[in-house]
């Protein structure tokens, strides 16, 4: 098993016609929301998947990702020119979600649609890849929300401890203490229900 | 040095570290094993976190969101509204054209035809163009299409989408590359398709394949570069085809040969 640390992507402040987005008068409303919208659209699978971990539910998850476009594009004024997109994005879709946690008693209802739909003609090895990813995706939602965002964050969108502490509005330090918990308690959850005695190679058949 | 934390052990894999404390854990990892199958541990369980979730970047986006995505004048928008915008965005462009702008476009319109469900049933037949002769422009292109879909920057977000299943692509396994997935895409006017293949083999990198419906007559082989971007290009049976990637031209001659093959059964 590979120990060596990561090699993050070298991520670049937005650029070209991304930047443009702030530099574009306020007077230009239209010119301005064409702009965002295209930024929205090539963002949306990243947002979806972040939606995905946060809920639980695919439904729920698309409901989250509508509703921060539809804040973005309200809102479109608010984003300042030189900072990433994808992470004011992350920010709304987190700040809509913790919302959407304290408005309501959150239970967390049975996955409706995302279980796994196995074919009987299935490969046994497939199956076995789909009922471990399956495994870590509940274990997930057995976290903290706060850790679930960070891990969602850091370890699934491969963002930095800086710019997931932005996003979430905290320290660095709080974003490595939760990431570190939620890392263990993951791992501790997944060695218990027998996902990692399920090989990386079975895992890739899934794809 | 102490013996490292769950925390640095973490933060060390996550390459969160400064270059002192990172050689101190390298150190330790040499020199514990039980250290090691920690690392190893806590790696696994990480890779099937994002092996969980990647699946979600290859599903279609959902109508509703793309409509979100474009605001409320299009939040009613119907299967005849988005096809009604393809047909506009497929009207002949300008030649003055930069190759950076087309993609944004090209997104745009990927994914309204991804949202609606990606079916070549749906793509409408494009008007037969009298002003414009597009082909140069898109070759010249070809080496900024790559290095944009080929940067994990810039193309994030930008997912290559699965087709359906009856849909026939052409198979570069035999050269090591596994088929990724495709985007439609409008290239000065004209429906085109950009497919991608990857492979673990660094040295060979990403190969992209473009089909253009479009063609001003058949010719031979044309071979071109932009940066270390190779492309290859020719038209046969009233389409453009060119491959592009940053190995050398002769494995991608190679591919030439057995795509064209391929492409004329198809």
């Amino acid at each position: 098993m590979p120990v060596a640390p990561r090699n993050k992507p070298d991520r670049q402040p937005l650029s070209g016609n991304e930047a443009s987005v702030g530099s574009l008068p306020l007077s230009g409303r239209v010119a301005m929301s064409v702009s965002v919208s295209d930024q929205l659209i090539a963002v949306l699978p990243r947002m979806r998947r972040f939606a995905r971990g946060l809920t639980g539910s695919a439904v729920e998850a698309d409901d989250l990702v509508q509703a921060a476009c539809e804040r973005a594009l309200t809102r479109a004024h608010q984003f300042q020119e030189g900072t990433r997109f994808d992470s004011w994005m992350f920010r709304i879709v987190q700040t809509i979600w913790i919302d959407q946690l304290r408005a309501r008693d959150t239970r967390r209802e049975e996955a409706e649609d995302e279980g796994v739909h196995l074919g009987t003609d299935e490969p046994g090895r497939r199956v076995e890849a789909r009922l471990a990813l399956e495994e870590v995706r509940n274990a997930l939602q057995d976290l903290p929300p706060e850790q679930r965002a960070a891990l969602m964050l850091v370890t699934v969108d491969g963002l930095s401890y800086k710019e997931a502490a932005e996003i979430a509005g905290v320290p660095v330090g709080t974003i490595m203490s939760r990431l570190a918990r939620a890392r263990v308690a993951l791992q501790a959850r997944l060695e218990a229900g027998g996902s990692l005695r399920r090989s990386t190679e079975d895992v890739k058949a899934d794809g | 040095m102490s013996k490292p934390t769950d925390e640095r052990l973490i933060a060390y894999l996550d390459g969160e570290l400064g270059d002192d404390e990172r050689a101190q854990i390298a150190h330790w990892l040499e020199q514990d094993a039980d250290l090691r199958e920690r690392a190893g541990e806590l790696s696994e369980s990480a890779a099937l976190l994002r092996a969980a979730f990647d699946e979600v970047l290859r599903e279609p986006v959902p109508e509703r969101l793309m409509a979100a995505a474009h605001g409320p004048a299009a939040a009613g928008a119907t299967l005849v509204d988005l096809a009604a915008a393809r047909e506009q965005r497929a009207k002949p462009r300008t030649r003055e054209r930069r190759w950076w702008v087309a993609p944004a476009a090209a997104a745009a319109i990927a994914g309204l035809i991804v949202g609606i469900g990606i079916s070549r049933s749906v793509l409408p037949e494009q008007p037969a163009a009298t002003n414009v002769t597009p082909a140069p422009s898109f070759v010249e292109n070809l080496g900024g299409y790559y290095v944009h879909y080929t940067n994990a920057d810039t193309s994030e977000g930008t997912s290559f989408d699965k087709l359906p299943p009856n849909f026939r692509v052409p198979d570069l396994k035999p050269w090591g590359l596994e088929f990724r997935g495709a985007r439609f895409l409008m290239a000065e006017g004209h429906e085109a398709m950009q497919l991608l293949y990857s492979t673990d083999n660094k040295a060979l990198g990403p190969v992209m394949v473009f089909v253009g419906n479009f063609s001003d007559g058949d010719r031979g082989v044309k071979f071109s570069t932009s940066g270390n971007v190779n492309v290859l290009s020719w038209r046969s049976h009233g389409h453009t085809y060119a491959i592009t990637g940053t190995v050398n031209t002769n494995y991608l001659w190679n591919i030439h040969n057995d795509l064209a093959y391929q492409f004329d059964g198809i």
